[in-house]
């Protein structure tokens, strides 16, 4: 039996202003019957033929960069808003998370708002006087609750919103990235609470660009691109999916084809494996070099090459630096290369940054100013079973160094 | 696993079909579905109400005492107005206490789409549950002027009579009234912000257009009905004036002729605003 379907859903909105004056419907209707200004309104297409369904009791996903339509989907399905064509259909009462924080009144206190935005929610008021402390704990707004809203930080009156709205018994749950609200301790609450409602049995279709979250929580996926479906399966495989998508796009974005600098330029930046031809992509486990291709104007003396990785985050997480090892050639001049080979390369599998730069003899000075010189893909297979395994090995901490746990006394297995 | 999750209830599926939307029996039921939350706004904005102001609930009691005030002092005492033979000052309370409900509940009806724009957006409720709960927030204000307005009628010796049993029909035409002009308005303005400013100059026609400082009497004889029963102010405060002011029966062809013409136009902006509806939280 399906909980939501969804078929042949497109959402189409009028672009340009959010509301117009009624002179600017006289002016326009005024140009129609003179036969002047006859623009077109912008049509924004949000979500274009979208069809799925979701058993009941399953947990959902959408994925997909912003704008894609993902929000819209999640509106549509709790009737914020009204599809252009095609037809929607829910099974049971439905409850949606969506940035429920900014609802509450700021001239009424916390346990004014409990009660009335919970009933405005859909609690009903015996719900809401039976969970009374539970929804006020699980806020964790405590000795607030006497004040007015307005006096509450906005993560207090977030993290309120959320308490009413997570103490919804809906059949199906609708969350839009809430639970990037409040501290860890608050997050982890949300979770478990998305955990326990799943368990229970109810639907849960989930909007969000935490990639863990969605693999360990979520059984099914869907991927949107402008408005339209790309992918359909196991949430694993679709995150799986997504994030190599937006690596492609990455690389894809490229890099300048010659990096200047002074007197020297680096004409080229190129991959090899160990037996010295050019490669696409790296592999795990085996060794790389990084061969920088130069044109130097003049000869320069003791230039100092530097190498990094990167993987988004701020700063290089491994340097190869001449600075540091002290090899650097006496001099280089003309056309030419220097390689640099990373041993038995431990990195997991995805896309990551090359970085680069050149400072004269000394260290003093830059010839060619610390870059980024292009992506490369490391390729390789992830394993392991965990709850996050894909979204953990494509995402997070980049470098793999073997490891093994070893389980001591009060430990079971 | 809860017993629910084991064995299933049968759980009604609703269905949305795209395209504009309507009134139909399914949205007066869910209406009714949603009663709670309409109290809930309407004890929401009761309570913001007068929470915010420094003296609170006595504002109910001066709206309607000033404005009639005013009145008395310069037009009961300078001009020749007729007032039916009861003190000015009384005769214009009568007027006031229904004249600042229905401009009291139209503007912020009209105003609360827009004011709520967040909750909008953000959760689905049947919508005219704002712009009803808007008016029928604004009833309280009504009853307090009623009593104001009983009490004066003491203080000026006037008895009450058995006819003071068909008061609540005025007051119930007045909301019915305001209701309809709120929902409308209310629709108009997601799309056009022009309502904001044309209202209050629209009101301020209305009072003058509407038998408040003045007699029903003053309107020729001919014209009398179908303009009381056009015009819902008219009808209602003449009524209450005759209720209260001198003991008699309301002229009732003009108060149900009145009552009926309102609940025709209540029923045409509710269908109005239910095939608007759709595009609010689009376009607010």
């Amino acid at each position: 039996m399906s909980a939501l379907v969804f078929e042949r859903i497109s959402k189409h909105y009028r672009g340009g202003q959010a509301y117009r004056a009624l002179r600017d419907d006289l002016v326009a209707g005024l140009g129609r019957v003179v036969g002047l200004g006859r623009d077109e309104p912008q049509i924004v297409r949000a979500l274009e033929d979208v069809s799925f369904e979701i058993p009941e009791g399953q947990s959902f996903a959408l994925l997909g960069a912003n704008g894609a339509g993902k929000t819209t989907a999640l509106k549509l399905a709790s009737r914020i808003t009204y599809p252009t064509t095609g037809s929607i259909r829910v099974r049971g009462r439905i409850g949606a998370l969506i940035e429920v924080g900014t609802g509450m009144h700021p001239e009424l206190t916390g346990r004014e708002n409990v009660d009335l935005y919970g009933r405005i929610l859909g609690l009903s008021r015996r719900d809401i006087r039976s969970r009374f402390d539970e929804i006020v704990e699980f806020a964790g707004i405590g000795p607030a609750l006497e004040q007015p809203v307005k006096q509450f930080s906005s993560g207090m009156q977030l993290r309120l919103g959320f308490a009413l709205a997570a103490h919804l018994e809906p059949d199906v749950l609708l969350v839009d990235e809430a639970i990037a609200v409040g501290d860890a301790g608050f997050q982890y609450r949300c979770v478990e609470r998305m955990r326990e409602l799943v368990q229970e049995g109810r639907t849960l279709v989930f909007v969000s660009h935490n990639m863990s979250a969605i693999e360990s929580l979520c059984e099914r996926a869907i991927l949107l691109d402008h408005g339209r479906i790309t992918a359909d399966g196991p949430a694993r495989d679709v995150v799986h999916d997504y994030l190599r998508q937006v690596e492609t796009d990455l690389v894809a974005e490229g890099v300048a084809d010659s990096i200047q600098g002074q007197g020297l330029s680096i004409v080229a930046v190129t991959l090899h494996d160990e037996r010295g031809s050019e490669i696409e992509e790296a592999s795990a486990g085996k060794p790389l070099t990084v061969r920088l291709h130069f044109q130097a104007a003049e000869p320069i003396e003791e230039p100092i090459f530097e190498v990094g990785l990167n993987d988004g985050r701020i700063g290089p997480f491994a340097l190869a630096s001449m600075l540091i090892d002290g090899q650097a050639p006496r001099s280089i001049a003309g056309e030419g290369y220097i390689d640099c080979t990373f041993a038995d390369l431990p990195l997991l599998p995805r896309v990551y940054e090359l970085w680069g730069g050149v400072r004269h003899g000394a260290g003093f000075g830059d010839v060619v100013d610390w870059q980024r010189l292009r992506f490369f893909r490391v390729s390789g297979d992830v394993d392991g079973g965990g709850p996050a395994a894909v979204s953990h090995s494509l995402a997070n901490a980049p470098v793999r160094l073997p490891y093994h746990w070893g389980f001591g006394t009060g430990v079971s297995s | 696993m809860t017993a629910a999750a084991q064995q299933p209830i049968e759980q009604p599926v609703l269905e949305v079909v795209g395209g504009p939307g309507g009134l139909s029996r399914e949205a007066l039921h869910e209406l009714w579905d949603f009663r709670e939350v309409f109290w809930a706004f309407v004890l929401r904005q009761v309570k913001v109400r007068y929470k915010q102001a420094a003296i609170g609930v006595a504002w109910a009691i001066l709206q309607p005492v000033l404005a009639a005030l005013v009145f008395a002092l310069f037009l009961g005492r300078y001009s020749n107005l007729s007032s039916e033979g009861v003190p000015y000052l009384l005769f214009a309370l009568a007027g006031m206490v229904g004249w600042s409900y229905f401009s009291s509940a139209t503007t912020t009806a009209s105003e609360s789409l827009v004011t709520n724009q967040n909750l909008l957006r953000k959760i689905f409720f049947p919508r005219e549950v704002l712009p009803l709960s808007a008016s029928a927030a604004g009833v309280l204000d009504l009853i307090v002027g009623a009593i104001v307005l009983v009490v004066a009628t003491f203080a000026y010796g006037i008895a009450p009579a058995i006819t003071w049993v068909a008061l609540p029909l005025p007051f119930v035409l007045l909301i019915v009234a305001a209701g309809g002009a709120g929902l409308g308005l209310s629709a108009v303005n997601v799309y056009y912000r022009d309502v904001r400013y044309a209202l209050p100059f629209l009101l301020q026609l209305g009072l003058f257009a509407s038998p408040i400082a003045y007699s029903l009497d003053v309107v020729p004889a001919s014209w009398r009905t179908p303009y009381a029963i056009l015009n819902p102010i008219a009808a209602a405060v003449d009524s209450i004036r005759r209720i209260v002011l001198h003991g008699d029966w309301p002229d009732f062809p003009i108060l149900l002729g009145s009552l009926a013409w309102s609940l025709f136009a209540f029923a045409c902006a509710y269908a109005f605003f239910k095939r608007l509806e759709r595009g609010f939280s689009d376009r607010v």
